[in-house]
């Protein structure tokens, strides 16, 4: 169940725009910030707060890459492998994390604290290679400089 | 009008014509695939492209609109290499199993394949795969997504004519698919028309799951029983199996859309409890006998009544067709000399009357596209997403693209409210009131013009608190449903037979008819009809009231409930029933099966051995819809074909081949050989059918021709007496209960195909949501629904938009018998309901 | 010439004497009594093994892990000029075939064929193939009736046998007709 504020959060949404449905994204964040991930459960209420069917949310949430259908670590390591970062050497840079961590693309370290995927270009190309984890952007990467984000972070 | 030249070839065309339909009239082939005649348009295909003289690139044909001077080519080199290559596009992630899937055979994709495709691809990747074993998504289907080519014909069907929205594409680019939310098993419709437009194998039926291949299936487009929207569908068998139904885009009105029940409800057909020889009773049970043993038991059986005088009457189903309805009346009538003939066990004869001469089914038919081209549509008396399925689906649909302001006045909530302008609420068997209220507004408004309105008086003496207290419904609601009438130039008034179940003050609509006539606005009535042949019934004068083409009898006989009576007072010496289950259907259980006790000599012609037939003296075994030949007229006026395809199972025969038996037994002159013979007769007797000629029916059938423009006015109208349960609730039960058709079944032939059975085996009881609140209950839960004399335990369904106060049992089940809560004479029974958390199941008697 | 003239032949006279003809001609019988024999002593000790490509009794194949291939696509029975094969597919969760859809009925009528082979061109999973059987004769009607079970049963001569050679066999009767029994074991190449 949805916390009686994100619920407020999501209703208060759906006044920001003309048309009830275009609260979808946003309310799906919140759903994401209150889980973890975008739930079966979480798709649900939105679909009942917005009025739709559940797998008009299905679909919007599985399009995206941003929303997480699985549960992912405390931190969400994404590296950019576009062609900017790629040219730059990023996939060196997920084999290192890759290593560092010991888990594969896509998978959480069992102690659930790191998560490590592979995204699109996020925009920031001219300090490529980067990555983000959470909400933040590491720029300019090298591998002593991941030894160190990693430190900091546990 | 726009000129264009394809190919080379100068045509003229409508503007605004798609290049796809101007190529086609044109005579030149564009092949498509996600394109579908009647859904939004998605071009996302691109298998149609074409090239525009003078463009740089090629276009979609199926968006893209000609243009006066256009010069399109569809056969250029270009074009044919663009195609083959989207074509191997589309089958670059589609699994070649066509020889384990179900739809080679009749898969579109290999068709154009075949005719547009590449001969070698280049695409030697593995292909996406989402997983290895097919999925069952519903009682009735089951998915493939790794064939799935992204066409979204299934999303747009099941949201846009449909209404359900289960289904949606999940994810993006390649890795999309089709399916329902998380894969969950399917709440929806279950009626399937997502795999009917399904170009490939993605969705499937599971009911024809590797059954036969297309090639071998042996067809016959015929019409289906179930419901008055009358729609087209092909009955496909191999080997004499019915193994599935299918319905063709360019047949009936409607257009490859079926409902559950047309395209699951087959399965009878094969049903080992078919009766399959006449039954004898003999020492106090039926025994197996002759045909002719039985129609010499039926020979003197009738003769002895005539010749003592006795009382003849006879109960005949609306699902038998035009020319067995026919012959019953003329057997009765000519050969037996009675006019105690019915149709139907469910309804009172006289509002019956009222209702088709307000309803003016003697103008002749109203196309319901003809009928749905309108600004306002007021649909009354039906739960029509349930009981037509396929109408709610045309209505839905057309009026998705242009200004149609829906107005739904019903006690249930339904799929359609979703499409409505206005939603009135109203308390069961309130719809006369309703109409009225209407009617007030509008004299109110327009006094002035309303001066020669007929009937104006009865509606002076309508107060709006009185109104509103009756129907339940916020006299604001009735304004405004009144304010959309008189905004508007067109207003069609769809009435279903729910004004019939408890009686209602039907008089009233020829009032607002009259009124909004005289207003100016074009008016056309559309009646509803939950059984597919009602209208035919009438026409064909199965009624103690109406000969043939709704002329009027010389003297009045009984109706079903009159029967009854007679029969309860045991004067009844035979009454011969076809089809009907009297026992199940009237609303008074009890009484009907004491009465028909009671009757001499009962004589009943059934498919299967009903609660009816195992009280008879004389059984004889009826035949299916494709075992015999005839017409059916639909709830439009609609007169299509039912053809004969399979011989009947047994000894049975076709109904009318028994009634001509049963009639030359009695009288040797009474002499019938063919459906179409009869047919002559039938265009002889009702003039409205002078036009229709049998053999030449098609696909779409004809719509029967007015014979004479008599309007009808409130003073020929007989009014009826309004049942409607009392308005103040009385605390010890609290509920009215109405019945009705559930959307998977439809009378009780479905419940005996196992699909439907599969979907939905036994009865529910539909409560609003604020009831479901008060009790504390939820779906799936069990409750107990007592009436005065009758109570069954059954599992709650919840319907958002009903009304508060009301309770809905479908009339189609066994387990309990719906029929029993009634009294003969009281309308709609109250009843109150009891939370439950035990399991047993089913009804039985206080 | 003088028609009178009598030529006087010796020769002839001298191999009419001492019957030089039938000598020549017994000599070739006394040749072949004692050297090797060429016909086959068909059907009571030896057989004919045909070539891989001879178009004899269907069989219905399965797969190195036993899994039927047939996959009741109907094919064969839409490709048959004399619509002698009858396939009803069936839906099957156990496993006995490749894929979950395999052949409820596989039925062919063997007085209709004329193994002309189509079938066998169509099968997509080479389930179905014309073996290199071909002692049909029977004595009830029943017995050109073959279903699925007896088709997948395996013939007497393996697909993967050259053929093309004489084997040993044993001829056996019984109420439903005459069946030759091949030792593959022991062959002779017939020329």
């Amino acid at each position: 169940m949805l916390s009686e504020g994100a619920v407020k959060e999501i209703n208060d949404l759906t006044g920001k725009y003309a048309n009830k449905r275009s609260a979808v994204m946003p309310a799906l964040f919140v759903v994401q910030r209150e889980y973890g991930y975008v739930t079966e459960e979480g798709m649900r209420e939105v679909a009942n707060i917005l009025g739709l069917r559940p797998v008009q949310i299905f679909e919007v949430a599985t399009f995206y890459t941003m929303y997480n259908k699985k549960p992912v670590g405390k931190y969400h390591i994404q590296v950019c492998t576009n062609i900017s970062c790629s040219l730059l050497g990023a996939n060196h840079i997920v084999d290192f994390l890759s290593m560092r961590l010991g888990v594969k693309v896509k998978e959480t370290t069992p102690d659930k604290m790191f998560t490590l995927s592979t995204v699109e270009c996020l925009g920031s190309c001219g300090t490529a290679p980067m990555m983000q984890i959470n909400d933040r952007y590491y720029e300019d990467l090298t591998k002593e400089k991941i030894e160190e984000i990693l430190k900091g972070l546990k | 009008m726009a000129t264009v030249k394809i190919n080379g070839k100068e045509i003229t065309v409508e503007d605004g014509t798609l290049i796809l339909d101007a190529a086609t009239s044109a005579g030149f082939e564009i092949p498509t695939m996600c394109f579908h005649a009647r859904l939004s348009k998605l071009a996302s295909c691109r298998v149609c492209l074409v090239e525009i003289v003078g463009q740089k690139k090629l276009q979609p044909s199926c968006v893209t609109p000609v243009m006066h001077g256009m010069e399109v080519l569809t056969e250029s080199p270009v074009v044919k290499s663009a195609r083959s290559a989207m074509i191997d596009l589309l089958l670059a992630n589609h699994p070649l199993d066509c020889p384990v899937c179900d739809k080679g055979g009749e898969c579109e994709l290999q068709d154009i394949t075949f005719k547009f495709g590449p001969r070698k691809s280049p695409f030697g990747e593995e292909k996406r795969r989402f997983h290895e074993e097919d999925y069952i998504l519903s009682p009735v289907i089951i998915q493939n997504a790794n064939r799935c080519i992204q066409c979204k014909r299934c999303v747009r069907i099941c949201a846009e004519t449909v209404g359900a929205e289960v289904l949606g594409s999940i994810d993006r680019g390649a890795g999309t698919g089709e399916t329902s939310f998380v894969k969950e098993y399917l709440d929806c419709d279950h009626c399937g028309n997502c795999i009917e437009v399904c170009p490939v194998g993605s969705l499937m039926s599971r009911s024809f799951r590797y059954k036969s291949r297309p090639w071998d299936l042996k067809g016959v487009d015929t019409v289906c029983t179930y419901c008055g929207t009358g729609c087209q569908l092909t009955v496909q068998a191999r080997n004499g199996e019915v193994l599935r139904v299918i319905s063709k885009p360019d047949k009936g009105i409607n257009h490859e859309t079926l409902c559950a029940r047309g395209r699951y409800g087959y399965s009878f057909i094969n049903s080992h409890e078919r009766l399959v020889t006449p039954m004898i009773r003999k020492g106090g049970t039926l025994e197996p006998a002759t045909w002719d043993e039985a129609l010499k038991a039926i020979k003197e059986g009738i003769t002895g009544a005539i010749r003592n005088g006795g009382k003849i009457g006879g109960i005949a189903s609306s699902r038998l067709s035009n020319e067995e309805l026919y012959l019953f009346q003329r057997l009765m009538r000519v050969v037996l000399k009675t006019n105690h003939i019915d149709s139907g066990s469910r309804w009172n004869t006289g509002a019956v009357k009222t209702f088709t001469e307000v309803m003016e089914l003697s103008r002749g038919g109203v196309s319901i596209y003809d009928a749905l081209n309108t600004d306002t549509l007021l649909v009354i008396g039906s739960s029509i997403s349930d009981e037509n399925p396929v109408t709610d689906y045309m209505i839905r649909r057309l009026s998705q693209n242009k200004k149609m302001n829906i107005i739904i006045a019903s006690p249930r909530g339904m799929k359609l409210d979703s499409s409505a302008a206005l939603t009135l609420r109203h308390r069961p068997a309130a719809e006369g009131e309703i109409i009225s209220g209407i009617s007030r507004v509008l004299y109110d408004k327009n006094a002035d013009k309303l001066n020669d309105l007929s009937g104006k008086e009865p509606l002076k003496s309508i107060s709006k608190e009185n109104i509103s207290s009756l129907t339940g419904t916020d006299w604001g609601r009735i304004e405004s449903a009144a304010n959309f009438m008189s905004s508007s130039n067109s207003v069609t008034i769809a009435v279903g037979n729910d004004v019939l179940r408890g009686p209602s003050r039907l008089e009233f609509l020829n009032v607002l008819v009259g009124a909004l006539r005289l207003l100016g606005k074009e008016v056309k009535l559309f009646p509803v009809f939950d059984r597919a042949n009602q209208r035919g019934a009438w026409e064909m004068g199965v009624h103690p009231a109406m000969m043939p083409g709704y002329s009027a009898t010389a003297g009045n006989g009984l109706g079903c409930e009159g029967i009854l009576e007679a029969s309860s007072r045991g004067e009844m010496d035979v009454l011969y029933v076809i089809g009907e289950d009297i026992v199940s259907d009237f609303p008074d259980g009890r009484f009907a099966e004491e009465a028909l006790h009671r009757v001499k000599f009962l004589i009943v012609q059934d498919m299967f051995l009903t609660e009816t037939a195992k009280m008879a003296g004389v059984v004889l075994p009826g035949a299916s819809f494709v075992e015999k030949d005839g017409t059916f007229t639909n709830q439009e006026g609609r007169v299509q074909r039912l053809r004969r395809f399979l011989p009947p199972q047994g000894d049975a025969k076709a109904d009318w081949e028994i009634i001509a038996a049963v009639g030359a037994a009695v009288d040797p002159s009474f002499n019938y050989g063919s459906a179409a013979g009869i047919f002559g007769e039938i265009k002889e007797a009702a003039p409205m059918y002078r036009e229709i000629a049998f053999e030449s029916l098609d696909g779409s059938g004809a719509l029967i021709k007015e014979t004479n423009r008599k309007g009808t006015d409130l003073k020929s109208v007989p009014s009826v007496a309004s049942q409607m349960p009392a308005a103040s609730p009385d605390p010890d039960y609290p509920f009215v209960l109405i019945t009705g058709n559930h959307l998977y079944h439809s009378g009780r032939l479905s419940l005996r195909t196992d699909i439907l059975r599969d979907i939905l085996s036994e009865a529910i009881v539909e409560i609003s949501e604020e009831d479901a609140k008060d009790l504390k209950v939820g779906k799936g839960d069990k409750v107990v629904v007592k009436g005065e004399r009758y109570e069954a335990t059954l599992t709650v369904h919840v319907n958002k938009r009903s009304a508060k106060g009301v309770v809905f049992i479908p009339e189609n089940f066994t387990d309990v018998r719906v029929n029993m809560f009634f009294t003969k004479g009281e309308g709609l029974p109250r009843v109150r309901v009891l939370p439950l958390t035990g399991k047993s199941h089913g009804g039985g008697i206080k | 010439m003088n028609r009178n003239h009598y030529n006087f032949d010796l020769n002839g006279l001298l191999k009419k004497v001492f019957f030089v003809d039938l000598i020549q001609g017994l000599f070739i019988t006394f040749h072949y009594t004692f050297s090797k024999t060429i016909t086959m002593k068909y059907p009571d000790e030896e057989t004919w093994i045909p070539y891989k490509r001879f178009r004899g009794l269907h069989t219905l194949n399965k797969n190195k892990e036993g899994k039927e291939l047939c996959v009741g696509c109907e094919l064969c029975q839409k490709s048959c000029p004399t619509q002698c094969i009858t396939v009803v597919p069936m839906q099957d969760t156990t496993g006995k075939g490749i894929a979950d859809r395999v052949a409820y009925r596989w039925e062919i009528n063997l007085l209709r064929c004329m193994f002309c082979g189509l079938c066998e061109d169509a099968c997509p999973t080479e389930a179905l193939k014309l073996g290199r059987e071909y002692e049909l004769a029977g004595t009830s009607m029943q017995r050109h009736l073959l279903t699925k079970e007896e088709l997948l049963a395996p013939q007497a001569v393996p697909a993967e046998f050259e053929g093309g050679v004489i084997v040993k066999a044993r001829l056996g009767t019984d109420e439903t007709g005459i069946k030759v029994v091949p030792d593959m074991s022991v062959q002779k190449r017939w020329w």
